[in-house]
C-alpha cells in the first residue's frame, strides 16, 4: 500500500469535506485495502467514518424497516427480528463471505464495492475498468462474467445485498452534495450499465446512508450458487420477495445477481407472476421470462440454466412455512 | 507460554529491524505526547495525521503496546514486525486464508485487513493471549488432544476461529462450527480433526480420530 493519511469524522458533512481531492471513506475496509495493496486505486487520505452517529442502528417501522449502511452483515445475520421479517435478507447476510469478513463488513461497504472479475483486479491488466481499451474478459476467461450488459464491460454486481434488497424494493438513501437522494437498487447501479468505467452510480463523495425496506412483503427467499461451499463468491444468485394473499402472489419480485453489472429484474416476469398461485409450471415460465435475452460467452453458458433452477427453487422456496 | 524473542535468533532480521525502529521512536515520542494526549484527542478529533508515524496504542492480550506506526500498517504487521506477537500468521495478506485471525473484543477479524491505527481502544486477543499460566485454554488443548493440525500455519487462525465461536454459542453443532471456520483455511486438510477438536473443547465426545469425519 501506498502511504496515506488518516482522519475521523464524527458527523457526515465533515466526512464528505475531508474526503474531498484525493480521499477514500473507511469503514469496513475489506475491499478498500485489497484495492489498495493491489495499487488499483489509490488515496491520500483514508477518512474513518465508523463514528458518523446513527448508522449503526437497525430501526422497525410499520410501513419501513431502516437500516443503516454501518450496520456490519454479521448484525444482520445476528438479528432475530430480521430473520423473521425479512428472511431471504438473513440468508444473504449469512452467505456473504466468512464470518471474519462479515464481523467488520458494513451494508454500504457491500453495496458499493468494486467489480471482482479478475482482469480488473489484476494489477497489470489495464481493463476498460480502469480506462484501458480492451475487455480483457470477453474473449478470455469469462466463466464467472456476465449474461446482460449495456455497455462493453461483462463485469457482473457481485453484492449478495443488492440482490435481495432489490427483490425487497429497498430505497438506499446517499448522501450527495450534501443532499439525501433515494436510489432504487436499479438506480445505484444504472452507471455501471451504461459506463465500462462505473462499479455502481455513485459520484467521488457520495456517501451511502441507510437502506429503506418496505415491510409490505412478507415473504422472502435468498439463494446463490458457488463452486465452493461456504465463503465463495455467487455464480449466481437469486432473491425473490411478495405476500402471498388467498394462495396467490401479490406484487412479487425477483431479482438475480452476478449475471449483470445491475441486479438483474425483468418486470414483464414479475406482471406475470402477480395475482398467479406458485407451483412448478409459473415458476418455470418466470424464470424463461427473466432469462429471455441471455447472452452467453464462451464460457458462462452454463450460468443458463442454473439461474433457472435458482430461480425456481427461490420462487418455492416463497411458499414454504407461514 | 514464554514469549519468544526475536532477538534471541542474534543475525539482523527484518522484523527486528521494524521493531527496534518502533522502539525507539515511541520511547521518544509517548514521552511527550502521554500527557497531553486526552486534551488533544477531543480538540484534535477530526485532524489529519499521517502518512508519517504517529503514536498507536493497542491492548493487547492485557497489555499496552505503545508503537509508532505510519497510518498504513496493518493491525498484522503491527503485532508481527512493530513487536514480539507472531502468533497470527500471515498468509495471503488478503482477508483470505484466515491464518492471520485475531479477536477484536469478542469478534474474530482479518487482522491483515484492519489497520493498526483503527484497532486503538478494544482488548485485542490473539493466540499468545489464551494460554493462562502456562496452561492452555480449553480450545488448544483440544487441538492437540485431537491432533488438529499437520504443518501448524493456520492452527492460530482456527484456533481464534473456535475460540470466539465458543463464546458466541458454548454448545455448537458440527454445521456452526463450520460456518464459523468457512474462512479459514488448512492447505494440509486437517478439517475433520480441527472439527473434532471445536466440538471436544465444547464438551461434545466424537469420534476417535481414526474415523474420517464428513467435512462437506
Amino acid at each position: 500500500m501506498k502511504a496515506f493519511q488518516y482522519a475521523t469524522a464524527h458527523s457526515a458533512d465533515s466526512a464528505r469535506e475531508l474526503v474531498a481531492g484525493k480521499g477514500a471513506y473507511l469503514a469496513g475496509g475489506n475491499d478498500l485495502l485489497g484495492l489498495l495493496k493491489e495499487y488499483l486505486i489509490s488515496a491520500d487520505l483514508l477518512v474513518n467514518i465508523k463514528s458518523l452517529p446513527g448508522l449503526n442502528k437497525i430501526e422497525h417501522g410499520r410501513k419501513f424497516w431502516t437500516i443503516g449502511s454501518l450496520v456490519t452483515v454479521a448484525q444482520i445475520e445476528d438479528d432475530a427480528d430480521i430473520k423473521k421479517t425479512f428472511p431471504g435478507l438473513h440468508e444473504a447476510a449469512a452467505e456473504v463471505a466468512s464470518q471474519q469478513i462479515r464481523n467488520v463488513a458494513t451494508v454500504g461497504g457491500n453495496l458499493a464495492q468494486h467489480s471482482r472479475c479478475w482482469y480488473f483486479r489484476h494489477r497489470d491488466t489495464v481493463c476498460l475498468k480502469k480506462d484501458g481499451d480492451l475487455c480483457y474478459a470477453r474473449n478470455g476467461e469469462n466463466r464467472y462474467h456476465s449474461l446482460f450488459t449495456g455497455n462493453t464491460c461483462i463485469s457482473p454486481v457481485v453484492s449478495s445485498l443488492a440482490t435481495i434488497f432489490a427483490s425487497l424494493e429497498a430505497t438506499a438513501i446517499v448522501l450527495r452534495d450534501g443532499k439525501e437522494t433515494r436510489m432504487s437498487m436499479a438506480e445505484l447501479y444504472q452507471r455501471a450499465w451504461e459506463n465500462p468505467l462505473a462499479h455502481n452510480s455513485l459520484s467521488n463523495g457520495d456517501l451511502i446512508l441507510r437502506v429503506e425496506i418496505p415491510t409490505a412483503r412478507t415473504r422472502s427467499a435468498y439463494l446463490q450458487a458457488s463452486d465452493k461451499h461456504a465463503f465463495d463468491w455467487a455464480l449466481v444468485s437469486c432473491a425473490a420477495a411478495a405476500e402471498i394473499v388467498d394462495g396467490k402472489l401479490k406484487s412479487p419480485r425477483v431479482a438475480l445477481g452476478s449475471i449483470s453489472p445491475v441486479p438483474h429484474q425483468v418486470e414483464a416476469a414479475n406482471q406475470f407472476l402477480d395475482g398467479k398461485v406458485l407451483d412448478e409450471a409459473t415458476a418455470t415460465q418466470a424464470a424463461d421470462l427473466i432469462l429471455k435475452d441471455a447472452k452467453p460467452l464462451e464460457h458462462n453458458a452454463y450460468k443458463v440454466p442454473l439461474a433457472h433452477a435458482l430461480i425456481r427453487r427461490t420462487l418455492l422456496k416463497l411458499k414454504g412455512e407461514a | 507460554m514464554k514469549k519468544m524473542e526475536p532477538e534471541n535468533r542474534g543475525a539482523f532480521s527484518r522484523r527486528t529491524f521494524f521493531k527496534s525502529l518502533g522502539t525507539v521512536a515511541a520511547t521518544a515520542a509517548t514521552a511527550q505526547v502521554t500527557s497531553v494526549a486526552a486534551e488533544l484527542e477531543k480538540v484534535n478529533a477530526e485532524k489529519i495525521i499521517g502518512p508519517a508515524a504517529v503514536p498507536v496504542t493497542l491492548k493487547v492480550n492485557g497489555e499496552k503496546l505503545k508503537l509508532m506506526l505510519e497510518p498504513r500498517v496493518t493491525l498484522l504487521d503491527a503485532l508481527r514486525n512493530y513487536s514480539s506477537l507472531t502468533g497470527a500468521k500471515e498468509g495471503c495478506d488478503r482477508a483470505t486464508c484466515g491464518a492471520c485471525t485475531v479477536l477484536l473484543g469478542d469478534t474474530p477479524i482479518y487482522s491483515c485487513q484492519k489497520l493498526a491505527i483503527e484497532a486503538q481502544g478494544v482488548e485485542i486477543t490473539t493466540v499468545e493471549g489464551l494460554a493462562k499460566n502456562e496452561k492452555l485454554s480449553k480450545v488448544q488443548q483440544a487441538f492437540l488432544t485431537k491432533d488438529a493440525l499437520q504443518c501448524g500455519y493456520c492452527t492460530p487462525g482456527f484456533v481464534m476461529s473456535v475460540t470466539a465461536l465458543l463464546k458466541k454459542n458454548p454448545r455448537p453443532n458440527a454445521a456452526d462450527v463450520k460456518h464459523a471456520c468457512a474462512g479459514n483455511t488448512c492447505r494440509c486438510g486437517t478439517h475433520p480433526r480441527i472439527l473434532a477438536a471445536a466440538l471436544q473443547a465444547a464438551g461434545i465426545e466424537t469420534a476417535s480420530k481414526t474415523e474420517v469425519i464428513d467435512y462437506v
